[in-house]
């Protein structure tokens, strides 16, 4: 009996990505972006000469970018000083926000009694925090790292118990029927379908990363970081190189973010990709399988 | 009990507060067989099949499966439902596979059984597809795949085609029927469509609400293999108008 | 400059925001509006002498209207009066230096202080001396909130110590606390002016007068520490209103020098919300006093001696590139 065709012709394909050009591909993914932000610098220095504003003011983008360029010895080493917070606070962060979110969502009782508490330390000004956090850790990088795991585990928390919470129950009680043990229907089930709230709040956590540990540079450094570089550069007048660590903490911000993004295409192909990539294991199974039949 | 029964229940009840969801019901099931279940919503046949698969605790009685006692015990039976419940992180593949992984380990056998499969029935190109991209129809028919590589002899069927279209759904019922004589299992099929339930049964179980229970059990005369003339046959309008009768408040 | 601070930068720029309305009430034609910017983000009591001359009138009887206002943060007063924003403004001798240094057309009009009271200090129950500097500070952890005056007063101190900048661990804090991190064992040594540390000692029932050491007495240049500047243009455009000013908040200055207690209790009065309390404010403005005339007991008058000594400083530490003729950065000419 011959009914399948029918279906398969009637299968709806998603628009076929891989027709479209690569070129087309770079031009809309990485070419707009560029673009917008070119056009940022055109309008920032027409305004900057138009208005014939004072260096000391606000800089022309090309002395903001030789200000960085000119002197990159020095903030390398700042640069790699403020990665490592980001991404020591931001690892942290994840890791207590996705505890507390399995935590949560598996324990009610426990999910009352913590949940405000959560809201409450978000409500704290992040600013006021620092100074504390200084006194109890002193000044090395584990203020920092703290500033950044509090901004970042709040979000992840949210989002890995809302996620948990809004599995599939028929999708559960299925795994259930199978004689599924509990453990492998968390793992399984439960997990993967938390993957993409629980990047969300990955993304959220990215995004403000960066500033904690600017705020934590801020509040106290003993030797050299990228704010109090900033910092210096501003007490002095020095608007060009303020403007350039500016950018550079963006660039590090957004460089950070764009990394979480990739590591959610990678992780979870089936947002955007109509066919499975092919995996070593795919692959020998799918000749033997051929081969026999 | 008959000696070809797979299925049996002894006066298996389920109330809920005040609501009795499933009077207390006896049972047996013919292995081998197709039994469609037709009634309208809160008759409790969704609740009788959460009870033969071990999701729901019964408040007494008995469930035998092959004259073994399975009462709230998970792990025997087949089940499917409206929704397909496929999941979206996994492949066609990977989805027929998934009771294994859920309770052990997928061998490249279990792979090549679900490749066969889907093969088998029109879903061979689209193995390493996520299920995003397949229609509604195709997405029933791997999540009835995934249902069947479980080798449980009872499959029970919770109104899988309800959220079909019309034309797809008469395919579907086709295509069961073809799959069911194909692999020899024993079929519990919740419907409430009395043509549908008339066209792939053997037996038709009707039930009614508060108290839900099961109020006709007739046997169905039509002869296999079922065709589109099938739905116009006498003994067809027949069956038709009697079960219509008590879902509509008659009496047997 | 951010050597004050008991209430944290941020609160300070919770209370100052926004600004105070002092002077007249513009009916009268002749009656001339200006802004006043502070150096800091939040009132204290080096605002005495301006609060007063609008409380006894000073401002009213010079024609002028003044808003005081605060700037966003501790380096921004120079652009406020560079973008026309602000007209007079205080601020540092060391913030002039970068500032005519980076191109800003500043002007100093006045000092407001004489002499330079930063000083070291030390953990209560602790002496520091010139004798035991090299040994107090070796190895040890020195608070500077990042401001320009702190760094350009420490290098003349770790100098007269023979110590390198790796021999003492520098903690900056551009949003911290000195005296709190002092008290708390967290760094070793807190910079700051007598007239702000030694009040906040007083505040936190410690004494600050025993453990502090005068930079002057170890290095540091003595010059002035604030000034009352305008821009360039400003002086050339309105010589008169500024001349008016300086002339109000000189007389002003007098008269709070000679009755500190109801000069800090104006004060009190006119920021209630400052963060400070009067005792702070009196104490403070009392530490002030002696600073505020030269030699020949004269207010507000600059000399060529001690911004040609301030250049040569911020050039010696590498702060200015070059030092230019003491007449770039001032002018006496608008003196009451």
């Amino acid at each position: 009996m011959s009914v399948s065709d029918t279906n398969l012709a009637s299968a709806p394909r998603r628009a076929n990505r891989s027709s479209e050009s690569v070129a087309r591909k770079v031009a809309r993914n990485v070419g707009v972006p560029v673009l917008s932000i070119v056009l940022l610098l055109v309008v920032w220095q027409a305004i900057v000469v138009g208005f014939h504003v004072a260096p000391y003011i606000a800089p022309r983008p090309y002395q903001a970018v030789l200000a960085v360029t000119q002197n990159w010895s020095t903030l390398w080493p700042l640069v790699l000083g403020t990665i490592r917070e980001t991404v020591y606070g931001f690892v942290a962060g994840a890791a207590l926000g996705i505890s507390l979110g399995v935590i949560m969502a598996k324990v009610p009782v426990l999910q009352r009694l913590v949940y405000p508490v959560l809201v409450l330390s978000q409500a704290v000004p992040i600013i006021a925090l620092a100074a504390p956090l200084v006194l109890i850790l002193g000044f090395s990088v584990t203020p920092k790292v703290v500033i950044v795991a509090w901004i970042v585990f709040f979000p992840v928390t949210v989002n890995v118990l809302d996620g948990l919470s809004h599995v599939d129950q028929d999708l559960v009680n299925l795994a259930r029927v199978y004689g599924a043990p509990r453990w492998r229907t968390f793992v399984q089930i439960e997990v993967p379908a938390t993957a993409t709230p629980l990047f969300s709040g990955l993304k959220i956590g990215a995004t403000y990363a960066v500033t904690g540990a600017i705020i934590g540079e801020l509040a106290a450094s003993d030797g050299s970081s990228l704010a109090l570089y900033q910092e210096h550069a501003n007490t002095n007048l020095n608007t060009a190189a303020v403007y350039g660590t500016t950018m550079l903490m963006t660039v590090i911000g957004i460089s950070w973010f764009l990394l979480v993004v990739g590591a959610e295409v990678f992780a979870t192909p089936w947002q955007r990709r109509t066919v499975a990539r092919r995996s070593w294991r795919r692959v020998a199974d799918q000749s033997e399988g051929d081969s026999a039949r | 009990m008959s000696a070809s029964a797979i299925l049996e229940l002894r006066d298996v009840g389920k109330v809920f507060g005040d609501t009795v969801a499933l009077e207390p019901t006896t049972l047996s099931i013919e292995e081998g067989s197709f039994v469609a279940i037709v009634g309208p919503s809160g008759c409790g046949k969704s609740t009788l099949f959460n009870v033969i698969a071990g999701l729901l605790e019964p408040d007494g009685g008995e469930v035998r499966l092959h004259d073994r006692p399975v009462t709230g015990a998970t792990g025997h039976v087949g089940y499917m439902l409206q929704k397909d419940l496929l999941v979206p992180w996994r492949t066609v593949e990977d989805n027929i596979t998934m009771a294994k992984r859920l309770t052990g380990r997928v061998s490249s056998a279990h792979r090549a059984e679900a490749r066969r499969v889907a093969r088998q029935y029109g879903l061979g190109d689209f193995l390493r597809h996520y299920p995003s991209a397949l229609s509604g129809g195709m997405r029933q028919r791997v999540a009835f795949m995934r249902t069947l590589v479980t080798h449980q002899p009872l499959l029970l069927l919770d109104e899988p085609f309800g959220a079909l279209d019309a034309q797809t759904r008469l395919e579907m019922q086709q295509w069961l029927l073809q799959v069911w004589k194909d692999t020899e299992r024993t079929v519990l099929f919740i419907t409430h469509d009395v043509d549908e339930s008339i066209f792939l049964s053997d037996r038709v179980l009707v039930m009614s609400p508060r108290p839900g229970r099961v109020v006709a059990d007739f046997v169905n005369p039509l002869a296999r293999p079922r065709t589109v003339d099938t739905l116009t046959e006498p003994d067809f309008v027949v069956l038709k108008a009697r079960i219509m009768h008590l879902l509509h408040g008659g009496t047997p | 400059m951010r050597f004050r601070r008991f209430a944290s930068l941020a609160t300070a720029a919770a209370l100052g925001a926004g600004s105070l309305v002092l002077g007249a009430a513009a009916s009268s034609a002749a009656t001339k509006t200006i802004t006043f910017a502070y150096d800091f983000p939040g009132p204290d009591f080096e605002l005495t002498p301006v609060v007063v001359a609008q409380d006894l009138g000073y401002f009213k009887a010079a024609g002028l209207k003044v808003n005081v206002s605060f700037p966003p943060d501790t380096s921004s007063t120079t652009k406020l009066l560079a973008t026309g924003s602000a007209d007079i403004g205080f601020l540092t001798t060391t913030d002039m230096g970068v500032a005519v240094n980076a191109g800003a057309p500043m002007l100093s009009v006045a000092n407001y202080s004489m002499r330079n009271n930063w000083a070291l200090f030390a953990k209560p129950g602790t002496k520091l001396t010139p004798g035991n500097l090299t040994a107090a500070l070796r190895g040890k952890r020195i608070f500077s909130y990042g401001d320009t005056w702190t760094e350009s007063m420490l290098p003349f101190v770790l100098r007269f110590a023979k110590l390198t900048n790796q021999q003492v661990k520098i903690v900056t804090a551009p949003t911290g606390n000195d005296l709190t991190d002092l008290l708390a064992g967290k760094v070793d040594i807190s910079t700051s002016t007598t007239n702000y540390e030694i009040p906040g000692f007083q505040d936190s029932g410690t004494k600050g007068r025993e453990v502090q050491l005068l930079g002057t007495k170890v290095g540091a240049p003595d010059i002035p520490v604030w000034v009352y500047a305008v821009t360039r243009s400003y002086a050339a455009s309105h010589g008169a209103t500024v001349k008016a000013f300086l002339s109000a908040v000189k007389k002003a200055t007098v008269w709070a020098a000679a009755n500190p207690v109801k000069a800090a209790a104006d004060f009190s009065r006119a920021y209630p919300k400052s963060g400070y309390t009067n005792a702070y404010n009196l104490e403070g403005w009392k530490l002030t006093i002696p600073f505020l005339t030269n030699a020949h007991h004269q207010y507000f008058t600059q000399t060529n001696a001690q911004w040609s000594t301030l250049a040569h400083a911020l050039k010696s530490i590498n702060l200015i590139s070059k030092v230019p003729a003491p007449s770039t950065y001032y002018t006496n000419k608008f003196l009451p």
